[in-house]
């Protein structure tokens, strides 16, 4: 690309004065991005050099207040008359107020401040701003009706009643307060009404002023218990139990169900607490401490064994130790390695001397676990941890909750090295052909395992096996199906054709009878399977069955190698893959061999075991 | 910019405040306090002792703490508060009460234009209405009045106290508060246990939600008067005496070696002040010892436990000068002195000051205090022991007090709330009622005087509960 010298060039314009431009403009840019200095004489700052000090000197401004604006003449205020509404008489009190602002503003002098005093004078203003503290109590009422059906008490009289709810409200529900303050004489009146009865003989009135002892004294839980009691009862009158909504009955079973002798066993409890000694208090402060201490450290245990276990949690070993650096890829591979390396360091170090090396530990250093020692070292080597360690506690055979806590599992044979449990997951995936695996993949995918298995535990990795086992039936059952249904659709091809086709050479047929007899048995066996799943198909099928006598052998042949052409790989690699994993997994069911060596060779052996696992891959 | 000063209006929602200019009064038996309801400070502090001189024409008193020091012939000074913490001389009471308030507060009135005698030629003047009049001369006439009382007052005393308010200084709204409240309020509490070592008594009052427990109130007379006392016998009882001369009696002083006999020249007086004046005189120099000198044992345990008492003798003395210039370097004396506090055992006694009853020391106190609680609040009033009165300002109180309450409530959170300046100290149930007259919604709580009208005195009783 042309630069603008190069145009200028071509254009014959004078480069040289522009150069000498470009040179006098730099030099105000090379001064520019030196930060000034805040705050400190040009001359100083100079002295700095190009580098200023890397802590920054800079003097503080003198911060004034700000100087306070005028807002006009002076403000003036007013003793301001106001009343409260919370007052039922009307107290009139003052507070200093702002003066409104005047109508008349351009009145000066004294004058107007008289006029204004003189206006302002009959305004009282009524303060409302602190009603909202004035609460009162919600309290339960009742009419005498109401209190002479359901509220009567032998034990209390209506006026210590009315006493009572009448300090409740005084002192809203402070029961503290209320208790303290109740103080109950008998007034004048009752005592008439105590002796009136006893004139006119009523019943009902001689029940409601029973001759109560003069002045009881009521403990907090009577004071409660009474008041609970009338509000319980009130409640279920004005509404009815069932029409109570949740809070309201809640509310309703928290009064009817107070008990004052419960309440009054736990009050002598509390005391008891409060009143303890130092020694007990102290007592009591040590368990605590010891308590605390004690689950630390039992906590601190399980973590220790969890991480130890985590890491003895021996994975599958990687067998085929491939030629080359990819085979230390995964950490299993790394460990394998290190072990091996360690193991010869240390054989060279006790050839050597016997002296133990940097790496090289005693046995008396491994925390011995239900584990073979072996792991229990590797672990130990990988924490360093060459400080002497308690000796070895002897093997304890733990209850199964215990293994389940402690997380120990047992194992008959264990291979060397540590491994991830997410490796051995990982592992479990892949199967011998990318096909296979994608498979794999796409079955565990709609089952909505995800690629990650967040916490690779040793019995996760028991399921998952237990899952990739049955995803691997699943598969081979599935390919089963396909070459059954190829040979399905082959068979009635050729049905096709014979009827179309019509003269069919005899002397070929006859040939073919016997191997034709074969494929029958075999055919109709497979119908089975077909017929689970699609009624026309099954339809067809029989049709196919019933017509295929005639077939020439060269042709079947040709048509199941066409049917199987597609699998053909495949099978071969799940074949394989198979016999790997029966290799791999030991504990893996007879039947799955069975069928991943059988299946090649005849359908109808897996006809029957697989309708099941078909019907579900077709669910 | 609106930098708030002086001239711009406060923001009520700040503080729900809302001042009626109230005067807050704070009477006790030392000095009584008043001032204006929304300050942090009591303006006016005055003795509440006074002077009495007799003469031909009757007694005269005299208030304030220019004329009760002053030496004047056959000055008495006395005390219009009773043995029992409750006012006995309501006469008087009223006068330095008044005082309190007019000597700082309002100023003093001036005469009616009617009635200064400046306006008597014109003889129409007289018409006016009297009653306004008679008013107007009242002290409080457009001050609303709250007062403390000390949480064992009687029901009459509460009512006198209305009375006086209303009738002789015509206030317009009036309410009493126990002093023991206010003082929790001044530390933000409402809820607490309030030690309040005065100079008569020592009071322990539960309070639970603004609300004093009236069964669980106490008192004792081992407070500050005590500690003097106790300081007299002291002095009394080393060998040899150590004498005790008030400063109005010295004319001048040289200085002596410490222990020595003073060396002073006294002043002559023609006509002495009563004993009482001179009492009066030396419990200032008590209080200066009080001050200076004595410290309570900090604990932990007794000072007559074990080895403590040779701790502090241990512990370098305190000298002090009399004002007739004898003095001394006081050692583990000065802190038996103030034990009588904490274990009335140990109270120095002899045959006119018998040893005071165990239960009058200052943990029993709180213990009977607690003990009439509910138990459910017993946890959360010892999490708020406000420690207030001018005696807990001794040297090392709260140390002692703490581990006195925490050896009663080991198991309790204990925690101690004493503020630490000195006027907070001294004066928390006066501060606690100038927050409390300044807030806008105490305003529905005054009695006002169409009420005291209409009820009588005994409204005190339904209003101030």
């Amino acid at each position: 690309m042309a630069s603008g010298r190069d145009v200028r060039d071509m254009l014959g314009l004078s480069v040289g004065g522009d150069a000498q431009k470009t040179a006098v403009q730099k030099r105000p840019k090379t001064t520019a991005p030196t930060r000034r200095i805040q705050g400190v004489a040009r001359e100083v700052a100079a002295l700095y050099g190009e580098r200023p000090p890397p802590v920054a000197i800079f003097e503080e401004k003198k911060a004034y207040r700000a100087k306070r604006q005028s807002t006009g003449p002076a403000k003036r205020w007013v003793q301001q008359s106001f009343t409260n509404q919370a007052r039922i008489d009307d107290l009139m009190l003052k507070h200093w107020r702002r003066k409104p602002a005047p109508q008349s503003a351009i009145t000066n002098g004294e004058d107007s401040a008289m006029e204004d005093t003189e206006n302002m004078e009959p305004f009282i203003e009524s303060n409302a701003e602190f009603l909202k503290y004035n609460v009162e109590p919600e309290m339960p009422t009742f009419t005498d009706e109401e209190y002479d059906a359901h509220l009567r008490s032998s034990d209390w009289s209506r006026e210590e009643t009315d006493y009572l709810f009448q300090l409740v409200a005084a002192f809203s529900y402070r029961w503290a307060v209320i208790w303290d303050r109740y103080d109950y004489q008998p007034s004048a009146n009752s005592s008439l009404a105590v002796q009136e009865p006893s004139i006119n003989g009523d019943s009902s009135q001689a029940l409601a002023a029973l001759p109560f002892a003069p002045s009881k004294t009521r403990t907090l839980e009577d004071l409660k218990a009474r008041f609970y009691e009338i509000s319980a009862k009130l409640m279920k009158l004005h509404i009815p139990e069932v029409q109570m909504d949740a809070d309201q009955y809640a509310k309703y079973e928290m009064l009817a169900k107070f008990d004052p002798a419960l309440e009054r066993t736990r009050k002598t409890l509390a005391s008891a607490l409060m009143n303890r000694n130092m020694d007990e208090v102290k007592e009591e402060e040590f368990l605590l401490a010891e308590l605390q201490r004690i689950n630390m450290a039992a906590n601190r245990l399980d973590a220790e064994r969890e991480e130890l276990r985590s890491r003895l949690e021996a994975p599958v070993p990687n067998q085929q130790v491939a030629a080359g650096l990819t085979a230390f890829t995964s950490s299993q591979a790394l460990q394998a390695l290190f072990q091996q390396l360690f193991q010869q360091d240390r054989s060279k170090k006790r050839a050597s001397g016997g002296a133990p090396g940097r790496l090289s530990l005693a046995g008396s250093d491994i925390l011995a676990t239900p584990t073979s020692a072996q792991h229990a070292q590797i672990a130990a080597n990988r924490r360093q941890s060459m400080a002497t360690l308690p000796p070895p506690t002897p093997i304890r055979n733990l209850s199964p909750q215990e293994e389940i806590r402690y997380n120990v599992s047992t194992h008959d044979r264990l291979t060397s090295g540590v491994t991830f449990g997410s490796d051995k997951l990982l592992k479990m995936r892949q199967a011998k052909s990318n096909v296979q695996t994608q498979k794999i993949a796409a079955a565990l995918q709609q089952l909505g395992i995800s690629d990650l298995i967040s916490i690779p535990t040793a019995r996760v990795a028991d399921v998952f096996e237990g899952l990739i086992g049955k995803v691997g039936k699943l598969l081979d059952v599935r390919k089963v199906r396909e070459k059954e249904e190829g040979e399905c659709r082959v068979l009635e091809s050729m049905k096709a054709r014979l009827n179309g086709g019509g003269g069919a050479d005899g002397a070929q047929v006859d040939g073919a009878a016997d191997g034709e007899k074969l494929m029958k048995d075999e055919i109709r066996d497979s119908q089975e399977d077909v017929e689970d799943e699609d009624e026309d198909e099954d339809d067809a099928a029989r049709e196919d069955d019933a017509d295929a006598y005639g077939e020439p052998d060269d042709v079947d042949n040709d048509v199941d190698a066409d049917a199987e052409g597609d699998d053909e790989d495949e099978d071969a690699e799940g074949e394989e893959d198979s016999r790997a994993q029966s290799v791999r997994q030991p504990s893996e069911s007879m039947s799955t061999r069975h069928i991943s060596a059988g299946h090649k060779r005849s359908a109808s052996v897996l006809s029957q075991a697989s309708t099941k696992s078909s019907k579900r891959v077709r669910k | 910019m609106n930098i708030p000063n002086s001239s711009t209006a406060p923001n009520t929602n700040e503080y729900a405040g809302d001042e009626v200019s109230a005067i807050v009064l704070d009477p006790g038996y030392n000095t009584t306090r008043a001032g204006f309801a929304g300050e942090d400070v009591p303006k006016s502090v005055c003795p509440s002792f006074y002077g009495q001189t007799d003469s031909d024409s009757g007694p005269q008193y005299l208030f304030g703490e220019n004329a009760i020091h002053t030496p004047t012939a056959r000055l008495g000074i006395k005390n219009p508060w009773g043995s029992d913490g409750i006012v006995e001389d309501w006469e008087t009471a009223t006068k330095i009460w008044e005082y309190a308030i007019t000597s700082r507060l309002t100023g003093t009135k001036p005469t009616d234009p009617a009635k200064n005698g400046l306006n008597d030629a014109n003889g129409d003047s007289m018409e006016v209405d009297i009653e306004a009049l008679e008013n107007q001369e009242k002290p409080l006439e457009d001050s609303p009045l709250l007062m403390t009382e000390p949480g064992w007052n009687t029901v009459k005393a509460r009512e006198k106290y209305l009375e006086i308010a209303m009738e002789e200084w015509g206030t317009p709204a009036y309410y009493l508060h126990k002093t023991g409240t206010l003082a929790a309020f001044a530390s933000g509490k409402a809820s607490g246990i309030i030690i309040d070592v005065g100079a008569s008594h020592t009071s322990v009052t539960p309070v639970l939600d603004g609300m004093v427990l009236r069964k669980g109130v106490q008192k004792s007379p081992l407070a500050g008067n005590f500690v003097s006392n106790q300081i007299r016998l002291m002095f009394k009882q080393s060998s040899p005496e150590i004498p005790l001369t008030p400063h109005f009696m010295v004319n001048s002083k040289t200085q002596v070696d410490a222990g020595a006999p003073s060396q002073a020249s006294m002043k002559v007086f023609d006509i002495p002040p009563l004993d009482s004046f001179r009492r009066h005189e030396e419990e200032r120099v008590l209080t200066e010892f009080k001050e200076s000198v004595v410290e309570v044992w900090p604990g932990p345990g007794r000072f007559s436990n074990g080895t403590n008492e040779e701790i502090a003798k241990a512990q370098p003395g305190r000298p002090f000068e009399m004002p007739d210039g004898w003095n001394q370097v006081f050692g583990s004396e000065r802190f038996r002195v103030a034990e009588g506090l904490f274990d009335p055992a140990a109270a120095l006694h002899d045959a006119d000051n018998p040893i005071p009853k165990a239960d009058h020391c200052i943990p029993r106190l709180v213990q009977q205090a607690v003990s009439h609680v509910d138990v459910d609040a017993r946890p959360m009033l010892l999490q708020n022991i406000v420690v207030t009165g001018g005696s807990t300002l001794l040297y090392k109180f709260n140390d002692r007090l703490n581990h006195e309450i925490n050896t009663i409530y080991p198991s309790t959170r204990n925690k101690l709330i004493a503020p630490g300046p000195v006027v907070e100290r001294k004066y928390a149930a006066w501060i606690g009622g100038s927050i409390l007259a300044s807030l806008g919604s105490f305003h529905q709580l005054w009695i006002s005087k169409k009420e005291y009208e209409e009820h009588g005195a005994n409204i005190v009783e339904k209003r101030c509960r």
